[in-house]
């Protein structure tokens, strides 16, 4: 793999007496789209601002296409887009002004670039309209737009479906990966949205009270579901029965309520369905039980402990 | 690394794309205006000298001035921070320093050009009213400053009054560009400034008689140099006025980009 566009290496940030961030390190590979994902307080608006330089990092190095943020910050900034937290604009300027605001401070932004930028955002005319008037979904399409502008090389988005419509969350997804995949952008996204997550992301760490708990690929690939081993749930009449069919086949099963659960790939589904009807007993209901990155997440995080 | 006036660019864009900052120059012009037309009307002296009026005018008109642009000031760097929008300027390719220069310059020239046009329509405006020959300062009623009377004629020692008033306003715009920055809240930055902008013309001469010797250190004690125009006041000279202020100046400075560039920008 080339050089990761980002290099987290034990990055701490102390505030008091408190330790926020939690000896950190993560690589960002470039053409990902990799999720930061952690409960309310864990850190990620934290390790956001230290990582474009807003906060100063207490111990360890935050490295930018190989620039250190805080010792050569025009050079690793110079690649960078990003929202931090709300994507506040200068409300008695029009969107066209911010934009045009931004792009003067970085070179080579053409006045086509903002049209162009514009226009993937969807903003349409009421980019002439002042950002008061926006609405919280247009204000975040126009952050993003002011985070694209320069055609960064990572683009970092704290919470960035937060005020958009189903409609927008798509479209968003939808160019964050052809950012990622045609443009060869890294783009590093916190939420503590799930199932946003799994839909957005090619890959997801985990992060708790500002220490790095997992980093988990997100499957997205059907042949993989087809042979992957999941949890299935056989609603069946007769339980003590379909036990012992699961027995005598050398597969592990376990009551689940008042149905069996065993853990098979799609294959074997079909097979140890076959043998339960095979034996008499009545199969109401099969389910797959897929494992989302819910279960994981919460598995990891402890459940209900969030905050 | 880039180009620094396109920062001013922005910072100027910032301040003029604001009603406010209409209203303000509106009124500094209104002022005169509104001084002018009635003494015109009321007066029966038909050759009362224009540069009467442009004094008052010019005195009333720089207490404005010192106020819009503590106004202007506290806006530069407290708003950007209350609106949350210094998150996106601080995250661009340039250094903090170069960011709040920009923002410092930008308060300057709008300090620079209110003045300018204080100067520009006192003089236009009573131009057409009042008596234009050219008189002495010591025939205007009223041009008694300090201890003595100022020689020479009533032009120039109007432009040396913008002088001496605009290095005085410069160091109280950077009071307020200081708080604006420091306590990151407009209000405070504004009331703060203008407060001692009055302050220091009604207790600062009450204060500079007190006959000790650390006085003369105060800043505020110098705020108002228009007596230096006559001579001396007391035993201090208008270079020591001005080095005394010219220190203060620099550790105000000095203060406002450490602060900045050592912030922790959090929520
Ligand atoms: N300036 C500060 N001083 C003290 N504690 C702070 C400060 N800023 C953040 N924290 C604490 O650091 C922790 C992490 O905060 P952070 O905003 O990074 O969380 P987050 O993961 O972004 O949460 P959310 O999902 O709610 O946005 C929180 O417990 C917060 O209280
Ligand atoms: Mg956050």
């Amino acid at each position: 793999m080339e050089q990761p566009i980002v290099q987290m290496l034990n990055v701490t940030k102390r505030i008091g007496k408190r330790t926020i961030i939690d000896h950190l390190s993560l690589d960002l590979p470039a053409g990902e789209v990799f999720g930061f994902l952690g409960p309310n307080g864990a850190g990620k608006t934290t390790m956001i601002r230290m990582m474009v330089g807003l906060i100063s990092i207490t111990g360890g190095e935050i490295k930018i296409d190989g620039h250190s943020i805080s010792k050569q910050f025009e050079k690793a900034i110079r690649h960078v887009g990003a929202i931090v937290e709300n994507p506040e604009m200068y409300k008695y300027m029009t969107g066209y002004q911010n934009l045009v605001h931004f792009a003067r401070m970085v070179p080579g932004v053409e006045h086509s670039r903002i049209q162009e930028v514009t226009e993937l955002v969807g903003l349409g005319s009421r980019i002439n309209d002042k950002v008061n008037t926006y609405s919280l979904g247009m204000r975040q399409r126009l952050g993003v737009a002011q985070a694209i502008l320069h055609r960064p090389k990572l683009l970092i988005l704290d919470e960035p479906t937060n005020g958009l419509d189903p409609m927008g969350i798509r479209e968003l997804r939808d160019y964050l990966q052809r950012l990622a995949k045609q443009e060869g952008l890294a783009i590093f996204v916190s939420s503590h949205l799930l199932a946003e997550m799994e839909l957005m992301c090619d890959r997801v760490a985990i992060i708790q009270q500002g220490k790095l708990v997992e980093v988990v690929k997100v499957e997205k690939n059907r042949e993989s579901e087809r042979t992957a081993t999941q949890r299935v749930v056989f609603e069946v009449d007769d339980l003590e029965a379909a036990l012992a069919v699961a027995a005598t086949e050398g597969i592990a099963g376990g009551r689940a309520g008042r149905a069996i659960a065993i853990g098979a790939d799609k294959e074997a589904v079909a097979i140890f369905n076959a043998k339960l009807v095979a034996a008499g007993i009545k199969v109401y209901g099969i389910q797959a039980q897929h494992q989302s990155l819910e279960d994981r997440f919460l598995e990891k995080t402890g459940g209900g402990h969030i905050v | 690394m880039y180009n620094f006036s396109k920062l001013l660019l922005n910072e100027n864009m910032k301040i003029y794309l604001r009603t406010r900052t209409w209203i303000m120059t509106g009124l500094l012009l209104a002022l005169v205006v509104f001084m002018t037309v009635p003494v015109y009307f009321m007066s029966k002296d038909s050759a009362m000298s224009m540069w009467t009026l442009v004094k008052y005018e010019s005195a009333v008109g720089y207490l404005l001035i010192a106020m819009f642009t503590a106004v202007v000031a506290a806006g530069s760097v407290a708003e950007e921070f209350t609106s949350g929008t210094i998150k996106l300027l601080l995250i661009r390719p340039w250094m903090r320093w170069k960011i709040l220069l920009s923002k410092y310059i930008s308060v300057v020239l709008f300090a620079l050009l209110q003045v300018v046009l204080l100067y520009a329509f006192t003089i236009a405006f009573n131009f057409l009213f009042f008596d234009h020959t050219n008189v002495t300062a010591e025939e205007i009623h009223g041009f008694f400053v300090g201890d003595g009377q100022y020689e020479g004629s009533a032009a120039v020692y109007n432009m040396k009054y913008y002088a001496m008033r605009f290095i005085a306003l410069l160091v109280t715009s950077m009071i307020a560009f200081m708080l604006s920055t420091v306590f990151r809240s407009g209000g405070l930055a504004i009331g703060l400034s203008i407060f001692l902008v009055f302050s220091s013309i009604s207790i600062g001469p009450i204060i500079g008689l007190i006959d000790y010797k650390w006085v003369d250190y105060l800043f505020f004690v110098h705020l108002d140099l228009v007596p230096y125009l006559t001579g001396n006041v007391g035993d201090r000279t208008l270079g020591f006025a001005i080095s005394v202020l010219a220190v203060y100046y620099a550790l105000f400075a000095a203060l406002t980009w450490f602060v900045f560039e050592k912030r922790d920008v959090g929520a």
